[in-house]
């Protein structure tokens, strides 16, 4: 297998986007292609769950790639969810590392605010068991919601520390020009104050409104590449060391533990493993905080912290910029937001970003080593990505 | 005939699923159609809940209350609630009825009431 690295990155605004959704997955790549100044792309990944569904667009990447005037090389769609990104990332990695290709474009996009509130729920609803789940009105957010209660009553985790996850994402995300919430919050606006309830509703007790990431439009690329021609664009050489990905039971309630996500956990420790290095090694980290409990938990089955100890970590600012390991210093999908498509992407972009240290305004000072977390479905489909700068 | 929900048993290793898998998930060498089916018991123990307010389109409720019980042969369902004041460990039993309708169509699922 050879080496992979991350030549080049491009991404839009996560806000509403009033363009179509193969344009939305197309200026990211344009914006890679710029950034490393390849553009001799021998294959392109289009990672994408609604468009078939709710923007009425099948085969988006055959779309993607004529529009960028790509042809003939060949492109593929891949959906995996909300992990769709992250597993078109790795579907690149394995071109470029078996030698199939030299260079590649990944990119991911989501156009969910095309549709209504609720039609986007469903979309998101229906990678849930159709018989088993379903049918009772299961959506994504009564999962974590279950998961949440399950999670305060084993672990000690409160609605304070759900909501201090929130506070530092949207806190994060005002250094981030793309981000799509652009709002500082305070714990006490959420959660104290005689407002909170008015402000921050409950969505699936106990999470609440601010708990949860918003529905949001964008697109993210990434242009994989062999080691020499990633030295020719004279960028700082960032190295897609290690990818893993493991599944879990399809129904929640199937789970081993239903506290825990044993996915994430066996995901994380093959992409680190790949990498050659261990959770202490890590110093910036996206994770996927699609609901603020999930950060909490994935830090822990990542390695970073002990299980049942990840809102502890909070509490103490090891996860704020400047603390021991950042997370989600790009405001993460509470605060950049969550085109399903683009998140696994996006994840990529900011830890190239942050290992270039061109991360103005959210650097990590001195990373050498970056790791991420794109969770599909609720945890039973996790691709994780380790990253190092040479 | 009173509806029932069912578990199937693997007719090589006597593994209980539900909901239904293709592939015994203990022996993993069944095929497909060699399941025996079980109906579900009713008396379980409550999990987890939740009360679930963004509704999807079809409900015209205000809220949903949904939850995981661990049944008396051990295996978990999803479920909607009908209890008042849910608790982690309180004694449920389910009744098998519509929990969705959609426009022509009813769905039947597992309701839990406190035992």
């Amino acid at each position: 297998m050879r080496d992979v690295y991350v030549a080049g990155i491009g991404i839009t605004s996560f806000t509403r986007l009033e363009f179509p959704l193969s344009e939305i997955a197309a200026y990211p790549v344009m914006m890679a292609i710029k950034d490393s100044s390849l553009g001799d792309i021998d294959h392109l990944y289009v990672a994408n769950m609604g468009g078939g569904r709710v923007n009425h667009q099948t085969g988006l990447a055959s779309a993607v790639v004529d529009t960028l005037s790509l042809t003939p090389s060949g492109a593929e769609l891949i959906e995996n969810g909300p992990a769709s990104g992250g597993s078109a990332v790795k579907q690149g990695f394995m071109a470029v590392a078996s030698g199939l290709c030299d260079i590649v474009a990944v990119t991911g996009a989501e156009r969910m605010r095309e549709v209504n509130n609720l039609e986007a729920t469903d979309l998101v609803a229906t990678l849930t068991h159709p018989i088993a789940e379903y049918i009772y009105g299961v959506t994504l957010p009564s999962l974590a919601g279950m998961f949440t209660r399950l999670y305060m009553d084993k672990y000690g985790v409160t609605e304070r520390h759900l909501a201090m996850v929130a506070v530092k994402n949207q806190k994060h995300a005002l250094s981030n020009e793309f981000a799509h919430i652009q709002q500082e919050i305070t714990v006490e606006g959420i959660l104290d104050s005689p407002e909170a309830m008015t402000n921050n509703p409950y969505v699936a007790d106990p999470l609440r409104f601010f708990d949860c990431c918003p529905v949001s439009d964008g697109g993210a690329a990434v242009i994989l590449t062999t080691r020499d021609v990633a030295e020719s664009t004279g960028r700082p050489l960032v190295k897609l060391a290690g990818v893993g990905q493991a599944s879990d039971t399809h129904c929640v309630h199937e789970r081993e533990d239903p506290t825990d996500l044993l996915a994430v956990r066996r995901a994380a420790t093959a992409a680190m493993e790949m990498a050659g290095i261990s959770p202490s090694d890590v110093d910036v980290a996206e994770l996927h905080d699609a609901f603020t409990i999930l950060e909490i938990v994935e830090s822990e089955e990542a390695g970073f912290f002990p299980k049942g100890e990840g809102h502890l970590a909070l509490e103490r600012g090891d996860t704020t910029l400047g603390g021991k390991l950042p997370i989600n210093v790009s405001g993460g999908l509470k605060g950049r937001g969550h085109p399903v498509g683009a998140t696994g992407v996006a994840q990529v972009y900011e830890i190239v970003h942050q290992l270039r240290g061109e991360a103005e305004g959210r650097q990590v000072d001195g990373a050498r080593s970056g790791f991420t977390c794109n969770f599909g479905g609720f945890g039973n489909n996790v691709v994780c990505m380790a990253l190092l700068r040479e | 005939m009173p509806r029932e929900i069912y578990a199937y048993r693997c007719r090589r290793c006597g593994e209980l699923h539900y909901p239904y898998r293709m592939v015994c998930k203990g022996c993993r060498e069944n095929d497909h159609n060699e399941f025996d089916a079980e109906p579900l018991p009713r008396a379980g123990t409550l999990v987890t809940y939740t009360d679930l307010y963004a509704l999807p389109a079809v409900f015209e409720v205000q809220k949903l209350s949904l939850g995981i019980v661990e049944l008396s042969n051990g295996l978990r369902i999803t479920g909607q609630l009908r209890i008042a004041e849910p608790r982690a460990g309180m004694k449920v039993r389910g009744e098998v009825e519509v929990v969705r309708n959609e426009m022509y169509d009813e769905y039947h699922g597992m309701v839990f009431y406190e035992s």
